[in-house]
């Protein structure tokens, strides 16, 4: 019997030590086996992808493809590597070998050893197959049309977060939220189970803008050529619709790529035709002179005698000389004495009021960071001298974009319409400033400076009637000062005359290749995006057409007839 | 009541066996889940790269370049341009 006992109580005795010992591990002597835990159980970040950013048409102007991340976890990589296998992962990586030891022997966590690695080169590393080293999905923003569109899409850091453009403008809709999952990971780095706590990723949401990478690319390169033939120092060009009001275009050279942005300078960076200002000069003749003909003060026809003109001990001059001008040829010559007449007709506080309602000392509301104001002195400070200037344009400042804003009134028959950088689904109400009669009476006035005597006739367009405006002014220094050989060229227009789709305005800055002036150096940059920009809309022909049909192939003519 | 025992246990080992057979199942069912996530990923990836690769090549600017300088082509000059319009235009 005592024996059964014997047995009974070692029985007892090993299960006292098998408690014990499980007590141990679970409780305090469980540093070792939390250590080895550790190892295993990873959380692996599930990135999400950053939306696309597309043009009017739909085509892909910025997006994410992948881009993968070495990580490395030092305490997994065994001592005992090859040293051949080290040496090919390091000219993998492009560092030195002593370099990626450095940097192992450095962390004991999760390093991240390149960042951005191109799929080949990570193939080629998970080929290597060393234990310790995880290679992970990223992306990385691409931006197929370069320097042409730099300036509006902008770009991204290295978190993928935005810098400049619409992708800084539009980040909180364009990012996403990366999920994560929580796995163990066996010696090689291979998922074996799944811990639960699964957040799935959220990808960021498509942006469609409003311009048409088509209109903004022949843009880019029509002022790149401007800019370069008449050496100046830089250029911008915007191209609006004037029926809903959206940027098809927005250009500005020098430019960068934002897909390899090591070499840029601010220079290059800003997108002029929203951040920076200047004083329009003539440009703004067609907007004080139609506040007058709005009020029946004047009519394209009044004559008005142009002589010498003195305000206080300022003298306005004009390129040639005058006696007698129409209002008409007073646009057409752009007369800054006659404009100056027509403006001291009226009250400073009536010109104040036009140029604030048509968007002046305003900043457009575009949804861009960094769109300007310009500036617009209250008129309780407006001298006589100042209302006569700020008539034909100095001594107000606006960006080019706010300018081109302006010339929808003489586009839509009298309104202005909000613009916007983001498709537009239906058109947008305008706001009534002129009435349509003034408009349409201004119109005509514009034509007749791109017809021969005009200031530009270089801004025509075969097969179209083309009207616009040119200015040319001097540069501004601050306090009131002027440079007197660094100039500004400008041209704003609208086409067609007949039925206007687009509002175009030009600016080349610091032309020093000859002429200066904007009916030479911006016209010609306006007759080329017009054309093409109508074409690519394809807006019918308004020029004439009995001369425009010249049938010369007598089968083609029959066609022709037949299909009438 | 031998008869419950017998079919108790014939239970249990069922129960037992569809266990371990579920568990496996469950396993490999993961691992083709991830792998076909992995694949729908590289796709997605692939499928942006081709779309990048599409879009640069039909860009606009290129196909004037190519026109321009590689056929010798030339914009319609007015006089060589009929227009031929819609009677409802």
């Amino acid at each position: 019997m005592w024996r059964s006992r014997v047995v009974l109580f070692l029985m007892f005795v090993g299960f006292l030590a098998l408690l014990g010992r499980a007590f141990w591990i679970q409780g305090p002597g469980n540093d070792f086996y939390a250590q080895k835990g550790k190892r295993v159980n990873r959380v692996i970040v599930l990135p999400s992808v950053r939306g696309k950013i597309l043009d009017r048409n739909g085509e892909i102007l910025a997006t994410s493809l992948e881009a993968k991340t070495i990580i490395a976890y030092p305490e997994t990589i065994p001592d005992d590597l090859p040293a051949s296998k080290i040496a090919a992962f390091a000219k993998l990586l492009k560092m030195s070998e002593s370099e990626l030891k450095k940097k192992l022997s450095d962390s004991k966590n999760q390093l991240y050893l390149r960042r951005q690695v191109e799929p080949e080169i990570a193939a080629q590393i998970k080929e290597l197959a060393i234990p310790g080293i995880l290679i992970t999905s990223e992306y990385r923003r691409y931006y197929p049309d370069r320097e042409s569109m730099a300036h509006i899409v902008g770009f991204t850091d290295i978190q993928d977060k935005g810098q400049d453009g619409m992708e800084l403008s539009n980040d909180e809709l364009l990012s996403g939220k990366d999920g994560q999952k929580h796995v163990v990971i066996d010696r090689l780095g291979r998922v074996v189970d799944d811990l639960g706590d699964f957040q799935p990723p959220r990808n960021g949401r498509d942006l469609q803008l409003s311009v048409d990478s088509k209109i903004q690319g022949i843009s880019y390169e029509a002022l790149k050529k401007a800019v370069t033939e008449n050496r100046a120092k830089s250029g911008s060009a915007v191209v609006l619709d004037a029926i809903t009001g959206e940027v098809l275009a927005m250009a500005n050279y020098p430019s960068y790529d934002p897909n390899n942005r090591s070499n840029m300078t601010g220079d290059q960076l800003r997108n002029r035709a929203l951040t920076d200002t200047f004083e329009p000069g003539s440009t703004m003749k067609p907007i004080t002179i139609s506040l007058s003909l709005e009020k029946g003060l004047i009519k394209p026809t009044t004559q008005f005698p142009i002589g010498h003109l003195q305000i206080g001990k300022k003298v306005i001059t004009d390129t040639h000389s005058y006696s007698v001008l129409s209002v008409s040829q007073i646009i057409q010559k752009s007369s800054n004495i006659g404009t100056s007449r027509i403006a001291l007709q009226m009250e400073p506080e009536e010109m104040w009021t036009m140029f604030q309602s048509v968007g002046f000392g305003q900043a457009p509301k575009v949804g861009f960071k960094g769109a300007v104001a310009g500036t617009l002195k209250p008129y309780e400070k407006w001298g006589k001298l100042d209302q006569a200037t700020m008539s034909f344009g100095y001594g107000i400042s606006t960006s080019l974009l706010q300018l081109a804003r302006a010339y929808t009134i003489f586009a839509r028959d009298g309104e202005l319409v909000p613009i916007s950088m983001v498709k537009v689904d239906k058109p947008p109400v305008g706001t009534r400033i002129i009435s349509p009669k003034t408009s349409i009476e201004m119109r005509n006035m514009l034509e007749l400076v791109t017809q021969e005597g005009g200031t530009a006739p270089k801004a025509q367009v075969p097969g179209y009637r083309v009207g616009g405006k040119t200015g040319t002014a001097h540069k501004s220094l601050g306090k009131g000062g002027y440079a007197s050989n660094k100039y500004d060229g400008f041209f704003a227009g609208i086409a067609p005359i007949s039925s206007p789709r687009i509002v175009v305005a030009v600016v080349i800055d610091e032309p020093s290749a000859g002429s200066h002036y904007g009916g030479d150096v911006a016209a010609p940059v306006f007759s080329s995006i017009t054309g093409a920009t109508l074409r690519s809309l394809g807006v019918p022909p308004d020029e004439n057409l009995k001369e425009l049909v010249q049938i010369k192939d007598q089968g083609l003519a029959q066609k022709v007839v037949l299909n009438r | 009541m031998n008869r419950a025992v017998v079919l108790l246990i014939l239970a249990l080992m069922t129960c037992s066996l569809m266990l371990v057979y579920s568990q496996q199942r469950s396993r490999m069912l993961y691992a083709e889940k991830n792998r076909l996530e992995m694949q729908e990923m590289r796709l997605n990836q692939e499928w942006g790269r081709l779309e990048f690769e599409q879009r640069d090549l039909s860009k606009s600017t290129r196909i004037v370049d190519i026109a321009t300088k590689q056929l010798h082509m030339k914009d319609a000059k007015q006089d060589k341009t009929i227009y031929i319009r819609d009677k409802s235009n």
